[in-house]
Formats: C-alpha cells, sequence, structure tokens
C-alpha cells in the first residue's frame, strides 16, 4: 500500500516537472521568436499592397472592430485607396488574399495571394499573374463572378483550367472581403 | 443551419480526411483487411472525434486564447485527446460493458491516430463556433468510417483475387486507396462555391 | 551493433517502405521535392532531440506513464519547430501547413523512442535516431521526385522534361500519393527477393 502510494506520487511528481519544464522552454522559445513571426506577416502584407497599387508610398494601418484596414497614400499624401487583409478555404486549406480598392470603394486595383496551399501546379496557380491581373479595374458593386470559358460580362474572371475549385474560392473570398470592408469603412465615417 | 450542412457534406465526402488530407492512414491499412474490425474501429473514431473536437474548442476558446498560450496548443490538444481516450475506455467499461467489448481493443489505438488531432487543429485553423466544431468532428469521423467500410469490402474481395507476389499486401492496398480516392475526387464538384 | 542500425534504418527496416509508418506526412507533403527535404529535415531533428532526452530520462520515467512523457517531449520538439519555421522560413512554413504539427503524431518518432532510445545508451540512441531519420528523408525525397517529375516535368522547379511532354496531372493530386508509394512498395518487394 505504502508502496504504491510512492510510486503513484513519484508518477505525479514525474509528470507534473516534464510538463513544467516544457512549458518554460516553449514560452521562451515562443517569446524570442514573437517578433520576428509578426514582422514577417507584416512584410508580405507590404510587400503585396505596394505590387498592387504601385503609386501607393506610404501605407497607414486602423483597426475598426479589431479588423485591421490599410489606408493608402500617394506621394502627395492624399489617400488612393484601402487595402484588407480576407481569408477564407481553398481546395485544401486556408487561402488568405490581400485586395486593395480605390478612396470611394467602386474600383477593384487588385489582389495578391498572402498564403494558399492549394495542389502544386493546379490550385497553387492561382498565384500567377495572368490569373490576378484579370481582378484589375473590376467593379464592386455587383459580386465579382467566376466563369469557366470566356467571360463576356465585366464583373466575370475566368477561372484556372482544371483548378475551378481554388478559383471559385478566392473569388468568394474576395467577395466576402469586399462586404467586409464596405461595412467597416461605412462604421469608421460614422 | 445551411453553414452546418455545408460542412457535414464537405467533411464526409469532398475533404475526405482519409483520402485528401491523408490523416489517419496507419489505422486505415491496420484494420481494414476485415469487415468486423473495421467496424469496431470506425465507431470509436466517430465517438472520440466528436468529443474530442468539442472539448479541444471549449479548451482553445476559453483558456488558451483568454490567458494568450496559444503557442502551447499541440502539447494541450494531444494531451486531451490522450486523456479524453482513457476516460471514454474507462466510462464505457463501466458503464456499458458491451459496447465495450466492441470497442475496447481499439480505443486505446485511437491516441496516435492522426485524424484526431488533425480534427482539433483544423477545426481552430477554420475558426469555427462550437456548433461547427461539433459537426465538423462529426462528420470528419463519419467520413473516416464510411472509407474504411469501403475499403475493408474491398479487401475481403481481394482475397479471392490472383495478386502478382509483389504486389501482394502493403502495395496493392496502397494502390486500391489510390483507386478509391480518385472515385471520391468525383465528388469534389458537388458544392458549387 | 552500428553496422546493424545502419542497415536497418536505410534498408532492411526502413520507416516508409518496410514498416509503413509516418504515412500522413509521406503521401500529403510529397507533392514537390522542396517540401519532402523541408519536412525531411523536421523530422530528423525532432527525432534526435527527442531521442536524446528520452534516453537521458530513460532511468527516472515510470514505466506506466512513458507514453505520455514521450508525447509531451516530442510535442514540444514539434513546437519548437513549428515556431523556428515561422520566424525564419515563413515561406517553407506555408507550404507545409497543417502537416508541421501532426509530426507529433508521427509514428516514427514515438515508435523509435519506445522501441529504441528508451533502452539504449545515449551515443546509440542519437546514432538510430540520425539513421532512421535518414532513412525517412531518402525516402520522402525519392517519393515526391518520382511525384514532381511525372506531374510537373520539374525537379526542385526546375524544368527538366520537355514541354512537348504533357504532366499527368493526377501525381500531385492526392490519388497520385497512393500509386506512386504502392508502387514504389512493390519494387523495394522485387529487389529484396532478387537478394
Amino acid at each position: 500500500m505504502k508502496d504504491s502510494l510512492k510510486y503513484n506520487l513519484r508518477v505525479i511528481f514525474v509528470l507534473t516537472f516534464i510538463s513544467l519544464i516544457c512549458g518554460f522552454i516553449l514560452s521562451f522559445v515562443f517569446n524570442s521568436a514573437k517578433a520576428k513571426i509578426k514582422e514577417n506577416q507584416k512584410k508580405d502584407i507590404y510587400r503585396a499592397i505596394y505590387q498592387i497599387a504601385d503609386d501607393c508610398k506610404n501605407v497607414e494601418e486602423k483597426s475598426i472592430n479589431e479588423e485591421t484596414i490599410y489606408w493608402l497614400f500617394n506621394d502627395k499624401d492624399e489617400l488612393i485607396g484601402y487595402a484588407y487583409l480576407s481569408q477564407g478555404q481553398g481546395y485544401q486549406g486556408k487561402i488568405k488574399i490581400l485586395f486593395a480598392v480605390d478612396k470611394s470603394i467602386e474600383r477593384l486595383l487588385g489582389i495578391e495571394i498572402i498564403e494558399n496551399v492549394e495542389t502544386p501546379g493546379l490550385g497553387s496557380r492561382i498565384n500567377e499573374e495572368s490569373f490576378k491581373s484579370q481582378f484589375k479595374n473590376l467593379k464592386t458593386n455587383v459580386p465579382v463572378e467566376c466563369v469557366k470559358f470566356f467571360p463576356q460580362k465585366k464583373n466575370q474572371i475566368q477561372a484556372i483550367t482544371s483548378a475551378t475549385i481554388s478559383s471559385r474560392a478566392v473569388v468568394g473570398i474576395l467577395n466576402k472581403g469586399i462586404q467586409n470592408l464596405k461595412n467597416l469603412i461605412e462604421e469608421n465615417d460614422r | 443551419m445551411k453553414e452546418l450542412v455545408l460542412i457535414f457534406i464537405s467533411t464526409v465526402l469532398i475533404n475526405n480526411f482519409v483520402l485528401t488530407y491523408f490523416l489517419g492512414i496507419c489505422p486505415f491499412l491496420g484494420v481494414s483487411g476485415r469487415l468486423s474490425s473495421a467496424i469496431g474501429m470506425g465507431f470509436s473514431v466517430i465517438f472520440v472525434m466528436t468529443f474530442a473536437s468539442s472539448i479541444a474548442w471549449l479548451i482553445y476558446h476559453l483558456i488558451l486564447v483568454k490567458l494568450n498560450l496559444v503557442f502551447l496548443e499541440y502539447i494541450v490538444f494531444i494531451l486531451v485527446i490522450a486523456s479524453l481516450v482513457q476516460i471514454v475506455e474507462m466510462f464505457v467499461r463501466k458503464y456499458s460493458p458491451s459496447l465495450y467489448q466492441a470497442l475496447g481493443i481499439y480505443l486505446p489505438l485511437i491516441t496516435t491516430n492522426c485524424a484526431i488531432l488533425g480534427c482539433a487543429l483544423f477545426m481552430v485553423a477554420r475558426n469555427y463556433n462550437f456548433l461547427e466544431a461539433v459537426v465538423y468532428g462529426f462528420s470528419a469521423g463519419l467520413g473516416f468510417t464510411v472509407v474504411l467500410l469501403v475499403m475493408a469490402g474491398i479487401r475481403e474481395e481481394l482475397n479471392y483475387c490472383e495478386v502478382p507476389k509483389v504486389f501482394r499486401g502493403a502495395p496493392i492496398t496502397l494502390i486500391t486507396a489510390g483507386l478509391l480516392a480518385l472515385c471520391f475526387m468525383g465528388f469534389s464538384g458537388l458544392i458549387r462555391a | 551493433m552500428i553496422g546493424r542500425i545502419f542497415k536497418e534504418g536505410l534498408w532492411t527496416n526502413h520507416p516508409i517502405f518496410r514498416q509503413l509508418l509516418g504515412m500522413c506526412p509521406t503521401l500529403a507533403v510529397t507533392t514537390t521535392v522542396l517540401n519532402g527535404i523541408s519536412m525531411g529535415l523536421a523530422v530528423i531533428f525532432v527525432l534526435f532531440f527527442s531521442s536524446l532526452v528520452v534516453s537521458l530520462l530513460r532511468k527516472v520515467v515510470p514505466h506506466q506513464v512513458r507514453i505520455a512523457v514521450y508525447t509531451i517531449i516530442i510535442a514540444t520538439f514539434v513546437t519548437i519547430v513549428d515556431i523556428f519555421l515561422k520566424a525564419n522560413f515563413p515561406q517553407i512554413s506555408k507550404a507545409l501547413g497543417p502537416y508541421v504539427p501532426l509530426i507529433i503524431v508521427n509514428c516514427i518518432i514515438l515508435g523509435r523512442c519506445e522501441a529504441f532510445a528508451s533502452k539504449n545508451r545515449l551515443s546509440l540512441a542519437l546514432l538510430d535516431a540520425l539513421v532512421m531519420g535518414g532513412g525517412f528523408f531518402w525516402g520522402l525525397v525519392t517519393l515526391a521526385s518520382v511525384r514532381e517529375i511525372l506531374g510537373q516535368g520539374t525537379i526542385l522547379g526546375y524544368k527538366i522534361l520537355p514541354p512537348s511532354f504533357n504532366p499527368l496531372i493526377v501525381m500531385v493530386l492526392p490519388p497520385g500519393a497512393f500509386l506512386v508509394l504502392g508502387t514504389l512498395v512493390a519494387i523495394m518487394n522485387r529487389l529484396e527477393r532478387i537478394k
């Protein structure tokens, strides 16, 4: 009886001790890397913003309802538009896209894919210029549509061959993001 | 409601855990040899996965996020799953001996089933709310079971086939799984975004 | 002993082709060679340090809770790898996505800790970890090369097949992973029988 108590105490002691040490090590590693991880994410977003809006010279971050919106300014310090990060499910996993609109939120300036784990060679081709450039200058008053062949209307883009699901996912995430951004800006103006 | 149905269909058929994410392959290859053991394993997984997903959601959102300890996510999840399996095993043994007889030997194996941890991690990554997390866990388990049963059925038939010597055992099973994955890709057009 | 470790880890007891362990990352991340290499290195790192700690603690840990202790140790090192990749190699971290945390349940690591590191002295445990990790690594790279060459006509992103080659798209999709691995295991069986 006494032995089993002693054994149990030892089990509890070893488990607690090891968990504590692991917890300490992890919190130390995490805290030392936290700044760098944040900086990496920020760098990706800023690179994308300057890629989309080439006349953008200065970016200001502002959070509304705990969501970050990027305000874009040109070299004369005039507001030229907004950028916003939107995310959702793709075919294999999460897709994050950054898009920018002009200051009246009527015209799309363009999109960049920040993160995707789509199938290499198929879905991951949403990263290619020929796909992304289709979004330049689309109107934002109607939702963007994704068609398989020959877009005819002004708000349509052509899906990538054999990657329709990923293309549709991008369009869906974009439409959701535009709606979000409109609501947030409206709230801010009020 | 529509969201929940969408999650259900896409997790069971389109983004099946075994065939598109390759989660839970070890038990999938291990116990799919006989239909009876596949049934036992399948139901244990549904059971544990639903619980694991809900409890992981509660712990993540009510404890880890509140205390800023998100980086402990992996350790906490794996421990939760391991203890959950133990508790479920004890509970079933005490209150339902008949169920224990059916699931008993499969429960300990589940701890090392990567599908359970994968389910908890994906559930967090997709920002599901509590109800969605429960449905997600259940449908992921169901998807696993469906594929496991289909596979077991095929493999029982395979026993009567003349398989080339080098392909016997693992290779033919893997190739069968590949063909099954090809079939399940047909479901990918089921939901239009 | 040392010779046996090498022979078993790299060939006769190969983790992927013989024991069929760690299938989840093996099949999921081998769409490109680069992903295969990164996953292989991550697994070697986790395996090495987990074996180190497990071997050091082998006389301290009570028998009944050894699996729980090993799991905590493995999960710690996996989290470290995850944080390290996010901080220093964000591209690789994005490409491997959720499969980094899933290294925790990779049966190779728990299997080696339980079967070898917990029973042998430090130097042997470390050697075994490196060799087994090496075996896993070459398995991943082989599988990834076949899939990338046939599926995209490239290797490490460089085109090596002529443009007239029409990529077999199925190879980079999930079914291709099963088909290629099945064939590779059959080839290994064949080689074994010649000997």
